[in-house]
């Protein structure tokens, strides 16, 4: 792999939009019937958010926030792009779209570069935690007997990191590559069962490890 | 990957986006997870290996408590003069002799690699590949070779100054200390050293990993074989009293019994001649620590490097001569082996690091002119091998390191604007992601040597990466946590007193946030304890630690604790006292040394307890006491509380 250059990123100065003419008055056609709207979900409001972890629970979040602070001088700061990664290193589960929101919906440029301190992270991650429906066993399988054409519980490997590139929230090539090494048989194809199981074992195994 | 033809899926069916979210989620939360475990992992071994640093700085304050509270009639005198008994001034020429590899017969059953000299590439070549196979290479061979290294080496500037041309490359690694695999990866992923290919090599080539002497071989055969091409930078670990705390000399005494001592000696040498910085192009000053606010490297350039034999703080102890032997003394640059001892009887002036940066000068300035310019030689060197950058402005003492200092932005555009240079690469700091670019990209940090650094001026400064994380290879998370759960064990004590503040009533558990903080308290390692405590210790009910049923599962005596505690400590003292190199110490000396460590560090320890250790410890029960048996008795089991 060639080595890659190092160029520090320097956020693009805002420019200011043009403001455009107010239009000459003409006579309007009638603004056609306005189709309905779906229900607009409430922005996030983090002053909304009643605390309820225990003292000792934030404690140990502010430890793993810790963790993931990679300013030079310590200040307790993450940039929005760690702030899924935080919240699901402390047990959660949420989907990118998920974590978008709630962090108010930033630009791709803004990413790296805002930042937000553990005051901000907290009822941010008391929301996604009360997220119902974070999957089980059975859901995984389900979702996973649609592409199962012989019905005989395997699905094709290539077939599988098909769906997980292009679909929901996709991901690279390189992280299905880390997901599904071993899995695939000498036909190219995978045991769904156990390839579900596979995925929750490593998620047990953690568990294990940082809580009780 | 190709995509291959997917026959009909129903990529719009509700389930199988579905299905892909779960997925998804799942997997990256399995990925954050990692990750945590990943950094805690690195925080625990960075913690602990700086509380080993600082266990180096206790060591000194050791020496320097000596120095205070023995006077010459007490009975503790010679085994002090023992400790600070400096070799016999000598010449280069009996050295010479001494180190001579000619009468040492390479017999016919040895199996390992044959060495022609003058070295040539091929030479080396050999080297490697039986080196690769775990061959030994002979000590006639080893010898020879750092025979040639070191008269190479006293020709050698303080500091290389090297010329690259607009089509080449230049290659600098980091840290490689002892691990063999770490520079043939990088040989075989960035080619040999050639007149092509020019390297730089900064320091901390041995210590730790099990191979640091066949890096040397390696190293020091592409010196000799190319003079203009390979530079060598001196590191803080090229000096052989941290060697003695950190495995080279015992990796030495090991492989070569008989001739180990005469090795690590002219390795001495070696290491005291080798230069401390490497300037390329004019342009980039390339240095293993980095530099202070007093760093001027024209002075750098003009001093006696290989005087100052110890670039560690402890060469700032000064011990006081024994009467009557200044007149034997040869002074001034005639001798070759300037010692501590050989200086005009001054009151023993014990300079810590933070009084060589503030204070202390003015003291220094009273003393004679040429005693003031070894300590300020002396301390220079130390900043170059020992410094780390800081963010904040000025310049102050590194305490955790116990040497050199912390320098900020300030300090590196003052020294690089007064030498008109542009950047400084530096190394000796291990963090988590390679390399690292500081105080506004004028200091770069390369951290291992998985990770090295291309300077090809018409490209552009590139930093590139193995793909292999060999730093964290070795690393387990399994380690980690056996070494701090070694750290709770040999605290026990300190930890159960910890404990106890906060239990008043007695009851044998506390809560889980008095846990941590007493723990943090004792231990110092600024770990996330909360995050680890289930590995650590089991939990009562109700959020409460049973930090009592915990002492049960432990069963340790006090003294066995404060060696435990020491043990490093002791080894390295113990090595001190075995001049000689033989690995054994007398009962006598490990007596007076147990009870000199005990009073320093005021515990009451009984003579009659001393002298069972000792009996106990007399393995082969002839009266001395080998030291490597000694120490594998230190070696702490598993605790199995937590697999």
């Amino acid at each position: 792999m060639p080595p890659k250059k190092i160029e520090p990123k320097k956020p693009e100065p805002k420019k200011p939009e043009p403001k455009k003419d107010a239009a000459p008055a003409a006579k309007p056609a009638p603004p056609p019937e306005p189709l309905p709207e779906p229900p607009k979900e409430p922005d996030f409001d983090p002053k909304s958010v009643a605390i309820e972890f225990s003292t000792d629970q934030i404690e140990e979040f502010k430890e793993a926030f810790t963790l993931f602070d990679r300013t030079p001088t310590g200040e307790m700061k993450i940039t929005y792009a760690q702030c899924g990664d935080v919240m699901r290193a402390l047990g959660q589960n949420p989907t990118n779209a998920d974590v978008l929101k709630v962090l108010g919906k930033p630009r791709p440029e803004d990413m790296s570069i805002k930042m937000l301190d553990f005051e901000t992270f907290l009822p941010m991650l008391q929301h996604i935690s009360r997220a119902k429906n974070q999957g089980n066993f059975e859901d995984f399988v389900e979702g996973l007997r649609v592409f199962d054409k012989e019905g005989n519980g395997t699905i094709m490997g290539a077939e599988l990191r098909h769906v997980l590139a292009t679909l929901g929230e996709r991901m690279t090539e390189d992280e299905v590559d880390r997901l599904m090494a071993g899995q695939e048989d000498a036909n190219g194809c995978i045991n769904y069962t156990s390839f579900v199981k596979h995925i929750l074992s490593g998620y047990i195994y953690m568990v294990h490890f940082f809580s009780s | 990957m190709p995509l291959r033809h997917v026959p009909d899926v129903p990529f719009c069916c509700f389930s199988a986006i579905r299905a892909a979210l779960l997925i998804q989620r799942w997997y990256r939360q399995y990925v954050a997870r990692l990750e945590m475990r990943r950094r805690c992992t690195w925080n625990i071994f960075q913690s602990i290996e700086y509380a080993g640093e600082q266990d180096q700085i206790k060591l000194y304050h050791f020496f320097g408590f000596l120095m205070d509270h023995f006077t010459p009639a007490s009975s503790e005198r010679n085994l002090i003069s023992h400790i600070f008994r400096e070799n016999e001034v000598c010449r280069d020429a009996d050295w010479e002799r001494y180190f001579c590899y000619k009468d040492i017969e390479v017999p016919d059953s040895y199996c390992g690699p044959h060495l022609a000299f003058p070295m040539t590439f091929c030479g080396v070549s050999k080297l490697m590949e039986a080196f690769k196979l775990k061959q030994q290479l002979h000590a006639r061979y080893v010898l020879q070779i750092l025979g040639e290294t070191w008269r190479l080496l006293r020709i050698l500037p303080n500091i290389n100054h090297v010329s690259v041309c607009h089509t080449k490359e230049i290659t600098i690694c980091g840290d490689l200390h002892g691990q063999l695999e770490d520079l043939l990866l990088i040989f075989y992923k960035n080619g040999l050293p050639s007149c092509e290919k020019p390297y730089v090599f900064n320091g901390d080539f041995v210590d730790r990993g099990k191979n640091s002497l066949e890096i040397l071989l390696i190293l020091f055969g592409f010196l000799l074989v190319y003079p203009n091409e390979v530079h060598l930078n001196r590191g803080n670990h090229e000096d052989h009293i941290v060697n003695l705390r950190y495995g080279f000399t015992k990796e030495v005494l090991g492989k070569y019994r008989v001739h180990g001592k005469k090795i690590l000696k002219l390795l001495q040498k070696i290491f005291s001649w080798l230069p401390l910085a490497t300037v390329i192009n004019h342009k980039v000053l390339v240095v293993h620590g980095g530099i202070s606010d007093s760093t001027d490297l024209d002075m750098v350039a003009r001093m006696d490097r290989h005087r100052v034999r110890e670039a560690s703080s402890s060469s700032q102890i000064r011990v006081p001569p024994p009467p009557g032997a200044l007149a034997d003394q040869h002074l001034g640059p005639g001798s070759e082996e300037q010692h501590p001892a050989s200086l005009p009887p001054q009151p023993a002036h014990r300079r810590r690091p933070a009084e060589l940066l503030g204070g202390g000068r003015a003291e220094g300035e009273a003393q004679a002119g040429w005693v003031r310019s070894d300590l300020q030689r002396s301390e220079d060197i130390v900043n170059l091998l020992w410094s780390d950058p800081m963010p904040q402005n000025g310049c102050i003492s590194n305490e955790v390191r116990g040497g050199g200092c912390y320098w900020g932005p300030d300090v590196t555009e003052e020294v690089l604007g007064k030498h008109n240079l542009q950047l400084l690469i530096r190394s000796h700091e291990c963090k988590q992601d390679g390399y690292e670019f500081c105080h506004n990209r004028r200091v770069l940090t390369i951290f291992s040597a998985s990770n090295y650094y291309e300077v090809g001026s018409n490209r552009g400064y590139q930093a590139s990466r193995t793909c292999r994380e060999l730093t964290l290879r070795q690393r387990s998370t399994r380690s980690a946590l056996r070494a701090l759960r070694q750290q709770l064990f040999v605290h026990k004590s300190d930890l159960v007193g910890a404990f106890q503040e906060f239990d008043p009533n007695n009851t044998g558990v506390i809560s889980l946030r008095h846990w941590a903080t007493a723990t943090e308290r004792v231990l110092k390692l600024g770990l996330p304890w909360r995050v680890l405590r289930p590995q650590l210790i089991n939990r009562a009910q109700h959020g409460m630690v049973d930090y009592q049923q915990w002492i049960r599962e432990l069963s340790i005596t006090d003294i066995m604790e404060t060696m435990y505690k020491n043990h490093s400590n002791l080894e390295t003292i113990f090595r001190i006292i075995d001049t000689d190199h033989s690995g054994l110490i007398s009962f006598e000396e490990f007596r007076q040394t147990w009870k000199l460590l005990s009073s320093h560090l005021k515990m009451e320890i009984s003579d009659k307890a001393i002298t069972d250790l000792a009996q106990s410890m007399d393995f082969n029960k002839d009266g001395s006491i080998d030291i490597n048996e000694f120490m594998e008795a230190f070696r702490l089991v598993d605790l199995s509380t937590h697999a």
